[in-house]
C-alpha cells in the first residue's frame, strides 16, 4: 500500500469500553508511543549507557464543535477509562492501535471563528498497534 | 452534493432581489464584473476560499467576498447608502444555499479606496464603498 492521506483518519471512543464509535467532525489526532531510558553509565564506560523503562502512551486530537456527538466532553469527567481507537486511514481499517484511555477536552469559542474543541488522552492500560 | 458556486450566486440572488438595494444600484448585481453601459451597480467577488476539512468528508468553507457597490460619480448615486443596505441584508444574517447550512454570514473589514478612475477614459471617476464579508456555510 502506498502512503496515504489523513482525510480518512478516524478517532473512535466508546465510554463503556467494548466498543468504539467514530467521533465526528474531528480533524487530528497524535499518539505518541515513547519509552523512558534509565541511565546506567558506570565508571569506566565510554559513553552514557541506558537501558528501557516503560512507554509513556498518550496523544491528542482536535476538530470542531458539534452538538450532535459530545461524547469528548462526558468522558473528560469520566472516572473509568474508555475504549480509544486511532484508525490512520479508514482506507486500511484494520491497522489501528486502541486501548483503554482517559479523555480530556478542551473547547475554543473565537467570535471569529468556527467553535473548536481539543482532547487529550492517556494510556489506562496496553495501546497496541494492529495487526 | 454541495456546489460551492452556489454561495456566490446566493450573494447575488439576495442583494439582487432587494428593492431597496436595487432602488439605489438599479443595474444590478454581479459576479466579478458588470456589463458595459451600466452605471449604479454592486460587484461580488471571491478573494479566498478555504475549504476546512475534518475526518472523512467536509467540515465547512470559508470564503471572503468584496462586495463593492459602484457608482459612476456623474450618476448621482448613493454608494454610501448601498453600502448601508448591504450590510443591512448580509451582516449576521442567515444566507439560504442548497446543499449547505449557514454558519455565519458577517462584515470583515474594508480594503481602501472610495475613487477609482476609470481604466479606459483617465476623466471617469467612479465611486464605491467596498466591503469584505465572511461567509462561512457546512455542507449537508
Amino acid at each position: 500500500m502506498s502512503i496515504l492521506s489523513g482525510r480518512n483518519g478516524q478517532v473512535l471512543y466508546d465510554p463503556a469500553g467494548v466498543t468504539p464509535v467514530a467521533l465526528i467532525s474531528l480533524k487530528e489526532w497524535k499518539a505518541s508511543f515513547k519509552t523512558d531510558y534509565i541511565d546506567v553509565t558506570c565508571f569506566g564506560d565510554t559513553n552514557k549507557v541506558k537501558v528501557p523503562g516503560l512507554a509513556d502512551i498518550a496523544g491528542s486530537g482536535n476538530g470542531f464543535w458539534n452538538s450532535t456527538n459530545v461524547v469528548l466532553f462526558a468522558a473528560a469527567s469520566a472516572t473509568t477509562p474508555g475504549k480509544l481507537k486511532l484508525v490512520p486511514s479508514s482506507v486500511e481499517p484494520t491497522f489501528f492501535c486502541s486501548g483503554l484511555a482517559y479523555m480530556s477536552a478542551d473547547i475554543d469559542v473565537p467570535v471569529n471563528g468556527a467553535p473548536a474543541v481539543s482532547f487529550s488522552w492517556v494510556a489506562a492500560g496496553p495501546f497496541p498497534w494492529a495487526p | 452534493m454541495a456546489d460551492s458556486s452556489e454561495i456566490d450566486n446566493a450573494l447575488v440572488a439576495k442583494l439582487g432581489g432587494d428593492a431597496t438595494l436595487l432602488a439605489l444600484m438599479p443595474n444590478g448585481v454581479y459576479i466579478e464584473e458588470a456589463p458595459p453601459g451600466m452605471t449604479r451597480f454592486v460587484i461580488v467577488s471571491l478573494v479566498t476560499a478555504i475549504d476546512e476539512p475534518i475526518f472523512g468528508g467536509d467540515g465547512f468553507e470559508d470564503g471572503l467576498y468584496l462586495v463593492d457597490p459602484r457608482a459612476l460619480s456623474t450618476s448621482g448615486g448613493d454608494v454610501k447608502a448601498a453600502a448601508a443596505r448591504i450590510k443591512t441584508l448580509l451582516h449576521l444574517q442567515p444566507l439560504t444555499v442548497a446543499g449547505y447550512t449557514s454558519m455565519i454570514v458577517h462584515k470583515d473589514g474594508r480594503p481602501g479606496g472610495r475613487v477609482e478612475v476609470d481604466q479606459v477614459d483617465a476623466s471617469i471617476r467612479w465611486n464605491k464603498r467596498p466591503a469584505y464579508y465572511r461567509v462561512q456555510m457546512a455542507p449537508v
